[in-house]
């Protein structure tokens, strides 16, 4: 095939920052009407390239050639109008906004005066959710902020679709998507390919690429490694390619036996709002209880209930010699709880993204380190450096703004502060989400390390396979309960599927 | 420019400023060198020691300013804060004229900076109301109180004998007031650089929700950040009152704006969590030195509110032009 027929080329990228090259000298292309996954652990150069395709990140060499055609661009406005279209891993939606709004965003329908045509743009909205077959459920005047997750990412994808690009490209856009959202989602995107969209698919859930992409590229550190079709290699080389050496087992062996020490935690009849309905849980020492189901089952919910963040939750608790749930996270940290919560976003509620790696990770003992108030810089340096190691967290300097760690390590300094407080109860809420695989492995090894070491985890994740490799026993819910305990043999995606679905074999695992 | 490798950030002791606030400090000596060379006094120890005493006011208030806006609040209440402690400890010491006890007036007026501080720390960490509204409040609220009672009573207002040495007296040809404004700056530094307060302060500064998550006390770090604004503006009204020998209705007003210009021409974020101390002291005496050039100028009002603004408009652009740089 001649050169020039491919729909998208990129010709020799380079863009670095500092010292550092985000990109290297990359040559890809790609074809129309074909889902394209690019692959590649955090820090590959994956996002650099999307950004630079659409605008945002100008490359210091190379070209980008759409259908033949040089491109030149100086802001994403631009792009857009080449057709280059771009779903971002952050969330791009504006939450005091409706949702019709937010899918109009860019160019909404105006009156003849130049007002916006509500009443068109509420259809515009509901037609173009409709055409997408997912979110019928979604009320388009409803504000955004009140939708879950899952649901603003449709929203974001929606936004994207109306603007009928030639180019859509997808930066993790479904890794906040719960399983029943997640196949409208693809069938989406395969129609949009078959009407001849080219889709660049940024994913770490391997599954999903399998099922989706055409075409897979894999990149590492700013260099493109192959193109390949999909399913002509397999989930080894793939990850190897990746992460450059072999990966002989993502998953830590599991502790076996149900350990004999009397659980540490204890619910029965947690409740909560309209959100929690009578939740019965135990975790014990030396054991990882892993939360399932679908998104907003009220499992979020458990465990900051269990933390002391939510007011006004009743049922019988015991944590530790404790018989209510502490009094916020500073209650959590007294001697008679020793509970820590690793919250959901660490962007807002996990990180000061702006201030230094070290302000990061002695917020919540930097008190107790400090005597009469001052701190001890020593004291401070000695916890810095001790957390840097055991995670082993890749910083050059503690001193620079955690902000200018990739994804995985900022999740990394997020556990890392909670575990500097020593807790026997760990919570977490999604704590691998879009993290590489490499790193994710990483995180895996260390809560198994710390169960080993007999501490108590809970926790809450959207990925099954992390439900089924790291957790001793899988508790999934269905609508503010319990709905089935998995564990041994029982814990398969099957299993987890249909409880998760209230498919009624739950329930009977639960009975047995 | 645009092919110029992005440096890494300099290490946080490198320099107490950056950048912009580098430039602060050049637009200072500019000044004093322009200044000086078109008319002499200028240079004169004496004329200098006369600009640092009216900037120590100013930079007494910034000081308290700043430790609320880099929590991304604001003290609204300063004008009234300073009034009241004048009124009150001078009020005392005029009831209480022997020279020991009359001291007594000196702690009343902290207290009335430090109570207002924390009604408006109350109010902000407790109540959950925006500080702009509520320190607006009770500042009307302290406007009100005081002209009512002093509008029944005549206060004997009279500075102790410590208020007027530190407002009208001199150490070793420095005004002492300045030596105060050094030893605020210097506790303010230790504050922010070394405590636990201090740190916590750019926490909850940069995200409240991600401090709660992390154990920290919002509540007590917000309250105390604004008993200290509140002391710092009792502080600066009562050295005002010993330098005039007396309390005056709207003493602080000339107070309020200015000291929140000084912090954001220093560097100090309005959202909270980023700012140096160092860049506060540059913008008091940016503010306090060319207020005193254009008055020798004779400059009319309106000219030097526009040049006032003008400063602003510069600065807050060298500022975000940073920060477009850096993202």
């Amino acid at each position: 095939m001649p050169e020039t027929s491919a729909f998208l080329k990129l010709d020799g990228i380079s863009k670095h920052y500092g010292g550092v090259f985000a990109l290297n000298n990359v040559h890809f292309e790609a074809s129309k009407a074909s889902i394209h996954a690019i692959l590649g652990e955090n820090g590959a150069g994956k996002s650099t390239l999307m950004k630079s395709l659409v605008g945002v990140v100008h490359p210091e060499e190379g070209s980008i050639l759409l259908e033949g055609q040089r491109l030149r661009m100086s802001g994403s406005g631009d792009a857009a109008e080449h057709g280059i279209v771009c779903i971002f891993q952050e969330l791009s939606i504006v939450p005091d906004l409706n949702v019709a709004a937010n899918i109009c965003l860019a160019d909404p329908p105006r009156t003849r005066l130049g007002l916006i045509d509500r009443k068109k743009q509420a259809r515009l909205a509901r037609e173009t959710l409709q055409d997408m077959g997912v979110g019928l459920d979604i009320d388009v005047h409803s504000k955004v902020a009140d939708l879950p997750l899952s649901k603003r990412q449709i929203v974001e994808i929606a936004k994207a679709v109306i603007r009928k690009p030639k180019v859509l490209i997808l930066d993790e856009a479904t890794s906040a998507l719960t399983a029943a959202d997640v196949e409208p989602v693809m069938a989406l995107l395969r129609r949009l390919r078959d009407e001849g969209t080219l889709i660049l698919f940024i994913s770490h859930r391997m599954h999903e690429v399998e099922a989706l992409a055409d075409t897979c590229s894999v990149f590492r550190n700013g260099e493109h490694v192959e193109t390949f079709a999909t399913g002509s290699r397999s989930d080894e080389e793939i990850v190897q390619m990746m992460i450059g050496k072999p990966l002989s087992q993502i998953f830590p062996e599991k502790a076996g036996e149900t350990p004999e020490a009397p659980p540490y935690l204890e619910t029965s009849g947690l409740s909560w709002n309209d959100k929690l309905k009578g939740v019965d849980l135990d975790v014990r020492p030396c054991e990882i209880v892993g939360l399932g189901g679908l998104d907003g089952q009220g499992q979020q919910e458990v465990l900051q209930a269990l933390a002391g963040v939510l007011r006004g939750v009743a049922g019988h608790i015991r944590i530790g010699e404790q018989t209510e749930v502490p009094n916020g996270p500073r209650g959590g940290l007294t001697e008679g709880y020793r509970v820590a919560l690793v919250p959901e976003d660490r962007k807002t509620g996990g990180l000061f993204l702006p201030q230094s790696i070290a302000n990061n990770l002695t917020a919540p003992i930097l008190e107790r380190i400090s005597p009469r108030g001052v701190v001890s810089g020593s004291e401070e340096h000695a916890r810095i450096d001790e957390m840097i190691r055991t995670l082993q967290i890749k910083v050059s300097s503690a001193d620079l703004a955690v902000s200018t760690l990739s994804g995985g390590n900022q999740q990394k300094v997020v556990i890392a502060k909670w575990l500097a407080t020593k807790p026997k109860l760990l919570l977490l809420i999604d704590p691998t989400r879009g993290i590489d695989v490499g790193t994710k492995q990483e995180i895996y090894r260390l809560l198994r390390d710390l169960a080993n070491d007999g501490l108590a985890i809970l926790f809450y994740t959207t990925d099954y396979d992390e439900l089924i490799g790291l957790c001793d026993r899988a508790l999934v819910m269905y609508d503010g309960r319990i709905n089935a305990e998995l564990s041994g043999d029982q814990l398969t995606e099957q299993n987890i599927l249909s409880s998760a679905l209230n498919m009624g074999v739950g329930a009977e695992e639960r009975v047995s | 420019m645009s092919s110029a490798v992005k440096s890494k950030p300099s290490v946080s002791w490198s320099l107490p400023f950056d950048g912009p606030t580098r430039s602060v400090f050049v637009a200072i000596v500019v000044l004093i060198v322009v200044g000086g060379s078109f008319f002499p006094q200028f240079f004169s120890p004496y004329y200098l020691a006369q600009q640092m005493q009216n900037g120590a006011f100013l930079g007494i208030v910034s000081a308290g300013a700043m430790v609320v806006i880099l929590l991304g609040q604001i003290d609204l209440s300063v004008p009234w804060t300073m009034t009241a402690a004048a009124t009150i400890s001078t009020a005392v010491v005029g009831a209480n004229p022997q020279a020991g006890i009359s001291e007594l007036g000196l702690l009343a007026g902290l207290g009335v900076g430090a109570l207002v501080g924390f009604v408006n720390g109350f109010g902000v960490a407790v109540m959950r109301i925006p500080s702009m509204i509520w320190t607006l409040a009770t500042n009307n609220i302290l406007l009100g109180l005081l002209v009512y009672f002093s509008g029944f009573y005549a206060l004997a207002s009279q500075p102790s004998l410590v208020m007027r040495a530190i407002g009208q007296g001199k150490v070793m040809g420095l005004p002492a007031v300045v030596l105060v404004w050094i030893a605020v700056s210097v506790l303010t530094i230790f504050m922010l650089k070394r405590t636990v307060f201090g740190r916590n302060i750019y926490l909850v500064g940069t995200s409240e929700p991600a401090a709660y998550l992390s154990a920290i006390n919002t509540r007590r770090v917000t309250i105390l950040a604004f008993v200290f604004a509140g002391v710092m503006s009792a502080l600066a009204g009562m050295m005002l009152a010993g330098y005039a020998g007396q309390s005056y209705q709207r003493m602080g007003d000339p107070y309020l704006l200015p000291g929140i210009a000084a912090v954001v021409l220093g560097g100090t974020s309005l959202f909270g969590g980023a700012g140096r101390y160092a860049g506060t002291v540059a913008g008091v005496l940016l503010i306090t030195l060319m207020s005193s050039m254009l008055s020798i100028m004779q400059a009319p009002e309106a000219a030097k509110q526009i040049a006032y603004g003008l400063v602003i408009i510069v600065m807050v652009g060298l500022y975000s032009r940073r920060a477009a740089k850096t993202e």
